[in-house]
């Protein structure tokens, strides 16, 4: 057979075409008694229905956790998870919070060097000595 | 002379490190480092090479064709293998072609095919491969009439005695090798494997 | 998530269970699909009129005990709690599922058939028109946008958009969770299967059973236009209906989870198709299948292309290609490097660089062949666009003789 195909499998673009949010569950947990769980609280009574409501791709989960500071956990689509403590927050910062973690994409924070990361070939290719005109400097 | 214009642009003493060991003595006097360090690299800077950019004379009317220093990417379609309703064969038209006559081709023998043999020759390729597997190998057979090993093979087969013989003089020769050929040479092969790959 | 209730758990555990298909009988009037219409209920067999009568009778002691107790009876949720389950909500907000598409339906699709033997209630038949309407999708850009391909790399290339491991992947990315073990009591937003178990062997040597002639001779060889004609989309063989009905007859059916997720992806395809029409369906197909990236370049596996480049260029009436250096360095080192560039007449077809000029030429006949296969069109248009309204006239599409045969 002159010719034989190889097989492989397709790359994800996530964002080029359709763009799939990275969080997919956000874990609430407060503390009835707690001081340090008040902010939480409050923004459970009057700011999670709107928040959930902007959010619809995010599966939200309220449960109670006695005697311990409010968490906000995050869960994501490739697996990890991202936890913040949220005691004696205001309800504005908690948002913010929630907001930080639907925002991420799961992954560990690490330095980007290059402004941007590409799947596609250069353009212009791979540099190669042996290609060219010959340049006199 | 390019060599005698780059040393004129950049005098010497400014570039303490491109000079010889035996001036290092008057030089050292002079060093300073932290703004040596600078000039230097302001010296190295070099200008982009006349083809970027717009000469005086010319401005906005002429485009500029870089082409890039890499190897040419295998979606760039050859001229000769466009269809003929295809436009991008009219819009190369123009484009200067490398003279392809000057090059030197891979291997000094010609290995244009010649067709030259009759069925008489192929009969007698026959004839000498039967009557003397041994002396007439594949090689001497296609010096002999000025062709391929491959077309000698295309035509005749060798005898079932020669082949066991060939078999056994191989395997006496691989039996003597050693681990690190045995690897090397099957190395080898997997590299060749891999030509039509990627 | 199933959650452990014991009292419940313990109940079920002790009481006399009721048999599998007489719970499927009960429950069936409670469950009624939404994908399925009026016309095809009304249109049932006559043969099936005897369970239709039994369903009404059952209906009206199942209505009345819906509680938690009842789910656990059934092989896979029942419909109403498709409303209730916020990773459902969640998941058809994630992929932007148009409105019309109930969640009662994307319920359906996580349910595998070998969970759910129930035909109206697995997503075995959206999957079947899914994947007739994934390979069509995909086979009509690859021709159009790559008219010389040659098949086997079709082949591969399919495999690659719509393969079963692309789907299982995108299934994965889409954050599509795996329930445990399929049940009626286990949230409707996570994928039901029942799983193979550990240790089985998946190749099972030669596979018989299929839908081509002379099957059972396993020596025989399958050529390439055998494929076309005989074979799925992949160039695999396809399973013969009746093989598969007397494997699983007997012993309840298992699948990986590679293979569950892949039906999933399918039967949400085919489910948009049924639910929000055909662009809504080609829309989903361009931005979730089309979108990923491919080099098809690195598709191709030559084993002689100096010989296959000569049948090409005698086949297209071309002068024959001749190999000659364009640059070299360090001959005699321990590294040289060639640049060899492979002409036909004036034209350069092809170039490659190699640590020998064997290697060189070889590397350079493939970038030609590459060149050659790779040609695409400049303004490709597929044949469904034509089902848009106001579609400019068509005019056909470059055809190409076909690939090299040596």
């Amino acid at each position: 057979m002159p010719v034989q195909g190889i097989r492989a499998v397709t790359a994800a673009r996530n964002g080029v075409g359709a763009f799939i949010l990275q969080c997919k569950r956000l874990d609430l947990h407060y503390c009835d008694w707690a001081g340090s769980s008040r902010g939480m609280v409050a923004f459970l009574k009057h700011q999670l229905p709107a928040f959930a409501k902007e959010n619809p791709q995010i599966e939200i989960r309220v449960s109670p956790r006695p005697h311990k500071h409010p968490v906000l956990r995050g869960h994501y689509i490739n697996g990890r998870e991202k936890a913040i403590c949220v005691r004696n927050l205001e309800p504005e910062q908690i948002l913010q919070k929630a907001n930080l973690l639907k925002e991420a994409s799961g992954e560990k924070l690490k330095k980007q060097k290059k402004p941007v990361t590409s799947l596609n070939e250069s353009v212009r290719g791979i540099w190669s000595p042996y290609h060219g005109d010959l340049k006199s400097v | 002379m390019a060599h005698f214009i780059a040393v004129s642009k950049r005098p010497s003493s400014i570039l303490p490190f491109l000079l010889p060991s035996w001036s290092e003595s008057t030089v050292s006097i002079q060093q300073r480092n932290q703004s040596s360090y600078r000039r230097t690299t302001q010296r190295l800077r070099l200008k982009p090479d006349s083809s970027f950019g717009l000469s005086t004379d010319q401005i906005y009317d002429h485009i500029i064709h870089n082409p890039p220093s890499s190897a040419p990417s295998v979606y760039h379609t050859p001229t000769k293998f466009l269809p003929p309703g295809d436009v991008r064969s009219t819009l190369r038209a123009g484009t200067s072609v490398p003279n392809s006559e000057a090059l030197p081709t891979l291997f000094k023998s010609d290995t244009t095919k010649k067709y030259h043999l009759k069925q008489s020759d192929i009969e007698e390729i026959r004839r000498l491969r039967l009557s003397d597997p041994m002396s007439w190998s594949r090689w001497k057979l296609a010096k002999r009439f000025e062709c391929s090993p491959l077309f000698i093979a295309m035509v005749c087969e060798a005898s079932p005695e020669k082949k066991e013989i060939q078999k056994k003089v191989l395997e006496a020769v691989q039996s003597r090798w050693g681990i690190k050929r045995r690897i090397a040479r099957e190395d080898r092969q997997l590299r060749k494997e891999t030509w039509g790959r990627e | 998530m199933k959650r452990l209730q014991l009292q419940q758990w313990s109940g079920s555990a002790l009481s006399p269970r009721a048999r599998p298909a007489c719970g499927r009988l009960l429950y069936a009037g409670l469950r009624r699909q939404t994908t399925v219409s009026s016309t095809t209920t009304d249109a049932a067999p006559a043969a099936d009129a005897g369970v239709a009568t039994s369903r009404q009778l059952a209906q009206a002691p199942v209505l009345a005990a819906s509680s938690q107790m009842s789910r656990r009876l059934l092989p896979s949720p029942p419909v109403e709690a498709a409303r209730e389950s916020a990773k459902l909500a969640a998941l058809h907000a994630r992929l932007y599922l148009p409105s019309r598409f109930p969640l009662e339906t994307l319920a359906r699709t996580l349910v595998h058939a070998s969970a759910d033997p129930n035909a109206d209630f697995n997503n075995q038949s959206l999957a079947t028109l899914g994947d007739d309407l994934l390979a069509y999708y995909a086979t009509e850009h690859l021709l159009c946008t790559y008219p010389r391909l040659p098949l086997t790399v079709v082949f591969a290339a399919m495999y690659a958009y719509v393969g079963k491991k692309t789907l299982a992947a995108m299934a994965r990315e889409w954050g599509v969770e795996l329930a445990a073990a399929p049940g009626g009591e286990v949230d409707p937003g996570l994928l039901q299967f029942h799983r193979i178990t550990p240790g089985t062997s998946l190749n099972t040597g030669p596979i018989t059973g299929t839908t081509r002639p002379n099957d059972d001779r396993t020596s025989w060889r399958r050529g390439m236009t055998s494929r076309v004609v005989y074979d799925d989309h992949f160039g695999e063989p396809t399973m013969a209906p009746g093989a598969t009905q007397q494997s699983t007859s007997n012993i309840t059916p298992t699948v990986t989870a590679e293979e569950a997720s892949a039906t999933f992806v399918r039967a949400i395809m085919g489910a948009i198709y049924l639910h929000a029409g055909r662009p809504a369906a080609k829309r989903f197909f361009s931005q979730h299948f089309l979108s990923r990236h491919l080099n098809i370049s690195e598709l191709f596996n030559f084993s002689q292309p100096a010989r296959d480049l000569s049948r090409l260029c005698a086949r297209e009436g071309f002068e024959s290609p001749v190999a000659k250096i364009i640059s070299e360095t360090g001959r005699k080192s321990r590294h040289p490097v060639f640049v060899v560039g492979i002409f036909s007449g004036k034209d350069k077809l092809g170039e490659g660089a190699g640590s020998s000029l064997l290697e060189a030429r070889s590397r350079a006949a493939v970038a030609a062949l590459k060149g050659w296969y790779l040609y695409s069109p400049l303004d490709v248009r597929v044949p469904s666009s034509m089902e848009e309204d106001g579609a400019a006239p068509w005019k056909p599409v470059y055809i190409d003789p076909g690939e090299v045969v040596v």
